[in-house]
C-alpha cells in the first residue's frame, strides 16, 4: 500500500520538478528553485496528512485487517464503482449536493452564495491551473504564451482574475459574517480563523502580485490590462518601483499558497475532501460497513 | 497518564469520515431541540458532540498523538461527553438541516454504541429499563403474561387471532408501550378495532411478542438488541404473515430498518398509517361518520425524518369527514421533536417536558383543538405536557379518530 502511495507521490513530485517553467514571470531562478522545493514538500505533506486521515477512518468497525490492508482492499471496489454506470448518476447527485450545495441554498441564499463563491472559485482556479500548466509546459501553446494571445488574455488574465475575484468576494462575505456580525450559530476558534485568513492571504496576495506586475511593467503584464481588472485597479495605487520586488512577492505568494496546500489535511479545510467522500461513501462501501 | 484509552474500533468507518466532514457551520445548533432550543449548551448540539469526540480520539490516535504520544483525557471529561450525548433525542432534525448531508441519526446511534463499548454508557437512569427488558421482555417491568391483556376488552367485538398458532394475513405488532401502559392501551384497542372494521384477517403474537429492541438500540446496546431481534424474527417466520403492521413508530423503524441487519424479515413491514391509508384507497375501510374538530398532526421523528412518512397520516386525516386539518409552523421534515425519544424522557424528564411544552405551544399557535400523532411515545409525552400546561388541546391518537369515523 505504502509502495503504491509513495510511487504516486514521487510521480507527482517529479512532474512538478521536471516541468520547464519557461513562461514563469520570475526573473531570478533562485526564487523559482526555492518555490519548487517548498511546493514539493507541501504536496508530500498534503498527501501524507490525507493518507493519515484516511487510515484513521479505516480503524473503524465493519472491516477486517489492518487499516492499510482495509484501504487497499477497498481501492478495487472504489475503482469498480467509478467505472460503473451508477457512478454517472451519482456524479450528478454529487455535483448538486457537494459542489452546488443545494441544501444550503434552501436554508440561506446568502450563506449559499458565500460558500459557492469560495468553493466554486477554488475549484475553478485548480482546474485553470491544470489547464494553463498543461498548455504552457506540455503543449507550448503560443496563444497562451504571447502577451496579446487570446488564451493569455481570456484564460491566464481574465480567467484567473475572475475566479480569484469570486473567492475574494466570498471570503470577504464570510469574514464580515464571522468577525463582524458574529451570528450565534458560528463558533470562531483558532482553526476557523486560521483557515479563512490563510485563504484570504493567498487570494489577496495573488491580486497584489498581479498589481505589482502591471505597475512594474514586468514581462507578461503589459497588454490589455482590462482583462486583469482587479489587479489593474490595484496597480493604480502602486508606484512603478514595486516591480523591483516582484520576485520576492512572487515567492511569498507561492510559498503561502504551497503552505495552504500542506495545511489542508490538518485543518477544517479537510472537509473539502471528507464531505464529498462521506456523501458518496454510503453507496461505495460494502454492506456491513454501514 | 491517560485516564482512558478510547477504543475507536467501535466507531463506524462512515462515522469517522463524517466527523471529518463536519464543516463546523453550526446550522444544526439552532434547531437542535435539546442542545439549541431547550438549553443552549454547545456540547449537547450535534456540532458540539462531533467536535468534542473528534478532539478526544484525535488526541489519542491523530498524527500528533502518534508522533508525540497520546494526550490525557480525564474520566470526568469523558463522562461529561457521555452524559451530553444522551441528552439527544436522536430526532434527526440535524440530519435535515446539515448542508454537508451527514447522516447524523446513524452517527448518534453509533456514538452511543461506542460509549457503551468504552464503558462510558449507558447512563444509570437507563439501567432499570435495560434490566426490565432483559427480565420481562418489556421496558415497563410488567410480567410477560400480561402483554396481551389489553385485547380482552374487545375479544367479543373484534376477532384477533393468535398468530403463533393460527395463520393470518396480517400480523399486528402491538409494541410494549401500547400493550402495557394503561394510558396508551387505547392505541392498541383502536388499531385492532380499525383492522376489524376493514375485515382484515389479523392476529398478534400475544404474550410471545417480545420488545422490538428499539430502546436498547437507541441507547447503544447492540448485542442484547440483536438477541431480541433474532427472537422476534423467528416468531415472524413461524407466523409467516404477508404483512407486519406496527402502530408504534419506534417499533416500525426498528423492524423495518434495523432487523434486516440481523436477519431476513420476509413479510412487508408497514406502519398503521400506511396500512390504513391503503385500506381507505382500496375502499376496504370507509370513513363515513363526521368527527368535528380542528386537528393538527405531530410528525413522530421515527416516522417522519427517520422513514420519510409524511403524507399518509395527513391523507387519512383529510379522509375523515368533518375534520379541518391545520399545520403547525414546523411540520414534516422540520417538525419539532416531542422530546421523549433517545432515552431522554427516562434520563432527563425535565428536559423532555421542556421540549414537549414547546411542541404543545406550536399546536396551540396553529389554532388546533386536537393534537394527534401516530406514536405511543409522542402521545405520552405530549399528553403529559398538555395536562401540565392546562392547555385546552385534546390529545388523540390518529387511530382513535379513524375508529370514531368508521364506527356505526
Amino acid at each position: 500500500m505504502y509502495l503504491l502511495f509513495f510511487g504516486m507521490v514521487l510521480v507527482i513530485s517529479l512532474i512538478i520538478l521536471l516541468l520547464p517553467y519557461e513562461t514563469v514571470y520570475v526573473q531570478d531562478e533562485a526564487y523559482l528553485d526555492t518555490f519548487l522545493i517548498v511546493i514539493v514538500a507541501s504536496v508530500i505533506v498534503f498527501f501524507l496528512g490525507t493518507l493519515y486521515n484516511v487510515l484513521l477512518w479505516m480503524e473503524g468497525k465493519g472491516l477486517v485487517g489492518t487499516p492499510e490492508g482495509r484501504l487497499l482492499r477497498l481501492l478495487p471496489r472504489i475503482l469498480k464503482f467509478v467505472l460503473s454506470r451508477r457512478f454517472g448518476r451519482i456524479l450528478s447527485v454529487f455535483l448538486k449536493d457537494a459542489l452546488y450545495l443545494s441544501k444550503l441554498k434552501g436554508r440561506s441564499v446568502l450563506r449559499w452564495a458565500t460558500h459557492l463563491l469560495v468553493l466554486g472559485g477554488f475549484a475553478a482556479m485548480f482546474l485553470l491551473d491544470l489547464l494553463v500548466t498543461f498548455s504552457l509546459d506540455f503543449l507550448k501553446y503560443q496563444p497562451m504564451i504571447e502577451d496579446g494571445g487570446w488564451a493569455k488574455l481570456w484564460i491566464r488574465d481574465f480567467g484567473f482574475e475572475l475566479v480569484g475575484f469570486m473567492m475574494l468576494v466570498g471570503l470577504t462575505m464570510a469574514t464580515v459574517r464571522r468577525f463582524i456580525f458574529k451570528p450565534k450559530i458560528l463558533r470562531t476558534e483558532l482553526p476557523d480563523a486560521t483557515s479563512i485568513l490563510f485563504l484570504l492571504a493567498v487570494v489577496l496576495g495573488g491580486f497584489i502580485l498581479e498589481g505589482m506586475g502591471i505597475a512594474g511593467r514586468i514581462p507578461g503584464h503589459q497588454a490589455n490590462h482590462a482583462y486583469s481588472f482587479f489587479g489593474y485597479a490595484l496597480s493604480q495605487l502602486m508606484p512603478g518601483s514595486v516591480g523591483q520586488y516582484y520576485d520576492q512577492a512572487w515567492l511569498v505568494h507561492g510559498v503561502v499558497s504551497a503552505l495552504l496546500i500542506a495545511y489542508i489535511p490538518f485543518s477544517k479545510l479537510f472537509h473539502m475532501i471528507a464531505t464529498p467522500i462521506a456523501i458518496e461513501a454510503d453507496k461505495m462501501l460494502p454492506t456491513g460497513v454501514r | 497518564m491517560i485516564a482512558k484509552k478510547l477504543d475507536i474500533s467501535k466507531l463506524d468507518v462512515l462515522a469517522l469520515m463524517r466527523y471529518d466532514a463536519c464543516t463546523r457551520c453550526g446550522e444544526c445548533t439552532s434547531t437542535c431541540p435539546t442542545g439549541g432550543e431547550a438549553q443552549d449548551i454547545e456540547l449537547v448540539t450535534p456540532r458540539g458532540k462531533i467536535l468534542r469526540l473528534r478532539e478526544f480520539y484525535k488526541a489519542q490516535y491523530g498524527l500528533k498523538a502518534r508522533l508525540l504520544g497520546p494526550k490525557q483525557i480525564s474520566e470526568d471529561q469523558l463522562k461529561e461527553l457521555s452524559s451530553r450525548a444522551y441528552e439527544c433525542t436522536i430526532c434527526g432534525q440535524c440530519k435535515t438541516v446539515c448542508p454537508a448531508h451527514l447522516d447524523t441519526i446513524e452517527m448518534w446511534e453509533n456514538m452511543r454504541e461506542f460509549l457503551v463499548a468504552n464503558g462510558l454508557a449507558p447512563l444509570p437512569a437507563h439501567e432499570s429499563i435495560i434490566k426490565s427488558i432483559e427480565n420481562y421482555g418489556n421496558p415497563w417491568m410488567q410480567p410477560r403474561t400480561q402483554r396481551s391483556r389489553w385485547s380482552k376488552k374487545i375479544e367479543k367485538e373484534v376477532k384477533i387471532k393468535d398468530a403463533a398458532k393460527e395463520k393470518c394475513e396480517v400480523l399486528f405488532f402491538v409494541g410494549c408501550t401500547a400493550a402495557y401502559d394503561p394510558n396508551i392501551r387505547n392505541m392498541a384497542l383502536d388499531t385492532a378495532r380499525v383492522l376489524g372494521k376493514a375485515n382484515i384477517d389479523f392476529g398478534t403474537l400475544g404474550n410471545d411478542e417480545g420488545c422490538c429492541g428499539s430502546t436498547l438500540l437507541r441507547t447503544g446496546l447492540l448485542e442484547p438488541a440483536r438477541e431480541l431481534a433474532l427472537k422476534n424474527i423467528e416468531m415472524f417466520e413461524k407466523a409467516s404473515p404477508s404483512v407486519i403492521v406496527t402502530s408504534c413508530a419506534g417499533c416500525y423503524k426498528t423492524i423495518r430498518q434495523d432487523y434486516p441487519k440481523v436477519g431476513k424479515v420476509n413479510a412487508r413491514v408497514v406502519h398503521i398509517t400506511q396500512f390504513v391509508n391503503e385500506l381507505i384507497d382500496s375502499g376496504r375501510l370507509k370513513l363515513e361518520k363526521r368527527v368535528d374538530g380542528i386537528v393538527t398532526f405531530h410528525d413522530p421523528c421515527h416516522l417522519g425524518r427517520h422513514n420519510l412518512l409524511y403524507d399518509e397520516p395527513r391523507k387519512i386525516l383529510q379522509s375523515i369527514p368533518g375534520i379541518k386539518v391545520v399545520e403547525m409552523e414546523r411540520n414534516r421534515a422540520e417538525a419539532r421533536c416531542c422530546g421523549a425519544g433517545g432515552g431522554v424522557k427516562t434520563a432527563f424528564p425535565d428536559l423532555a417536558q421542556k421540549i414537549s411544552l414547546l411542541r404543545v405551544e406550536d399546536a396551540e399557535k396553529a389554532g388546533a383543538e386536537i393534537l394527534t400523532t401516530s406514536c405511543p411515545f409522542c402521545y405520552q409525552s405530549l399528553k403529559t405536557s398538555i395536562d401540565a400546561k392546562g392547555s385546552k388541546l385534546k390529545m388523540m391518537d390518529l387511530m382513535e379518530l379513524v375508529r370514531q369515523s368508521c364506527s356505526p
